[in-house]
Order: C-alpha cells, then structure tokens, then sequence
C-alpha cells in the first residue's frame, strides 16, 4: 500500500510560517484526515497484462535503438572511410603531375562486406553511392579517365561532399 | 518506497539500456503513477495509455536525470504528459463533464449500494477545480515535499500549501 514518505516534512513548522500555531493544527488534521480517506480509497492498479506489455514495448524500443547505434557507426565508418579514398586519390593525381611515373594500386573494400549486408534503404542507399565512387576512383587510379581527370575529381568531391551532407542531416 | 541506494542502481541500469532495470522501474512506480493517472482523468483506458507512454518515453528521456528526487522528476513527465492529452484532446471541460455525467448515470443504473463500490471519492474528485485536483493527485501519489511540489510547479510555497489544504478541506467534506 502507498504510504505517504513526506512524514520528515515537519508540516506544522512549515503552516506556522503563513497562519498562526491553533489554524497550522487545524490545517494539518484536515490534511490528515482527507489522506486517510484517499487511502482507505485506492484507485485501481493497472492489469498485469498493461504492465507485461510495456515492459515487452520497452524491451523492443531498447533492441531498436542498440541497433540503431550499430548502423550510425556503420554510417560514420562508411564517410570515413570514402573521405579517405577521396584523399588519396588527390594526392596520387597531383604525384603523376609531378612527372613521377603513374603508380597502380591494389584496391580492396576496407569496409567489411557485413555491413552492407542490410535490409536498411538508406544504407543500401549509401552503399551504392560509394560503390559507385570506388569504381569512379579505381577508373582514374588506372588512367582510364581519357582527358577528364580533373573534371572526375571535381565531380567525385561534390558527390562525396552531397554524401556527407545528407549523412549529418539525419 | 525503493531504497535510495538500490534506485540508484536500477537507474544507472536503465541508463545503461538494460532492460531488467525498466522492468525494476516500473515494479516500483506503475501503481503510483497509474493511480495518479486514473484519479485525474477517471478512465481506465486513458490510464493504460498515459502509463505506457510514460514508461516508454522514460527510454529516451532517462539520460537527462541528473540526479536530485526521482519521483519529482518522474511525476513532473507525468504531469507533462498528462497536460499533453489534455492539450491535444482540447476538450477538458467537455471531458470532465461527459465523465461526470457517464459517473453519473452508472450510479442512477446500479443503485445506490453499488455506486459505494464504484468510487465515491471519484466522483468527489470531479467537484473539484482541474488544478486543485491535480496537485492533491501530485502530492499523494508522488509523496513529495510541499517544497519539491512548489518548486516543480514555479510557484511559491505559500500557495501550494494554501491550495493542497483548501482542496483536501473540501474534499473531505464531501466525502463525510
């Protein structure tokens, strides 16, 4: 049964302050006497099944939002890891104009495949689009670009930049 | 009423997503609060909905308790999300009235032996004014202090005082 906790609130002490010592007695006994009654009368108490079904309801919000965590650092990793790429590739690009000879990379995904492996649109989404740039960047790692490198770059980094802005805006 | 210490404890759990603490939580916390509820809007289907939203919204909202009393911070979401339903229903008056007629009307059918079962003090309840109602509501099922009450509701102490024991005055004369 609920009992009220608030008995070390001295209330005689704290009536005292605004009304004199007989009207701070009077108004504790009908304080008193009118909480008797709330107790004698309870209110209902929710079903068993009402509270099973939030607890399961929480449950379910808390596995929602573990995985949740899990696919924004996915996200997070995926940028990153795009941001990079991008990076290198400027820099190869601006070592060939130095003169050096063109270098050839071996590329793999740094990204773990399981990633991707989801039924998410928006990350599926997002997987496509850096797939899309790997091969972009592997196309001008290997000097297949014709004439456009530097148009290919400048297009590679508005995508990348579109990307990153559409990942934050989440 | 839990121990401060193991509050403590389950807290942390729930802030840590562990969901055997919510399960703590709401042991503690579901009759109170569904008592608070109930006494203020007078339907069970409407209590049901309000503890589950507050439970649940306690998910999200768990990591902003700094510290302090527990229950003040609880009720004082409760209390939200109670003005929440009244807002958005935008029917008070027209709720209390359809209530107190629908109370009404179950006494007249039932007699007057079962409308002692029903509950008397329910029906008391629905005389008084919405605020007053709701702070006696506050007061009793969240057993804070006048002062942890007065500082939640920004008002000084006085008034709450003032307020709590006209209410309760009335509310035990028309009980008796």
């Amino acid at each position: 049964m609920i009992t009220n906790g608030q008995n070390e609130e001295n209330l005689k002490e704290l009536f005292e302050r605004f009304v004199s010592t007989e009207e701070a007695e009077q108004a504790m006994e009908d304080i008193q006497k009118a909480e008797e009654i709330l107790r004698e009368q309870s209110a209902p108490e929710p079903n068993s099944e009402l509270v099973s079904d939030i607890k399961a309801e929480i449950a379910e919000v808390l596995l929602r939002r573990e995985t949740s965590t899990f696919k924004r650092i996915a996200y997070k990793a995926a940028v990153a890891v795009a941001v990079v790429i991008f990076v290198a590739v400027v820099s190869v690009k601006l070592l060939e104009r130095g003169g050096s000879e063109p270098k050839r990379f071996a590329t793999a995904s740094i990204i773990p495949a399981a990633i991707w492996e989801s039924d998410d649109a928006e990350l599926a989404i997002l997987a496509a689009e850096i797939e899309q740039i790997e091969g972009r960047v592997l196309t001008l790692q290997l000097g297949e670009d014709g004439a456009n490198g530097d148009r290919d770059l400048i297009e590679l980094e508005m995508r990348l930049i579109a990307l990153d802005n559409d990942f934050w805006k989440e | 009423m839990a121990e401060s210490s193991n509050l403590a404890e389950i807290i942390n759990g729930c802030k840590a997503g562990e969901a055997e603490s919510f399960e703590k939580l709401i042991d503690i916390y579901a009759r109170r609060c569904y008592g608070y509820f109930y006494r203020l809007t007078g339907n069970n289907e409407v209590s049901d909905d309000l503890l589950s939203e507050l439970f649940v919204k306690l998910v999200g909202k768990i990591s902003s308790y700094k510290g302090g009393s527990f229950e003040g911070w609880l009720f004082k979401i409760a209390s939200n999300i109670f003005h929440d339903y009244l807002r958005v229903k935008q029917r008070r008056k027209k709720l209390l009235e359809v209530q107190k007629r629908q109370l009404e009307t179950k006494i007249a059918e039932t007699g007057e032996a079962d409308a002692e079962r029903i509950d008397k003090l329910q029906i008391q309840l629905e005389k008084l004014d919405g605020d007053t109602r709701e702070l006696i509501m506050l007061r009793y099922y969240s057993q804070l202090r006048f002062r942890e009450i007065a500082q939640m509701r920004s008002e000084p102490i006085g008034t709450t005082l003032s307020k709590v024991h006209r209410g309760l005055k009335k509310l035990r004369e028309l009980m008796e």
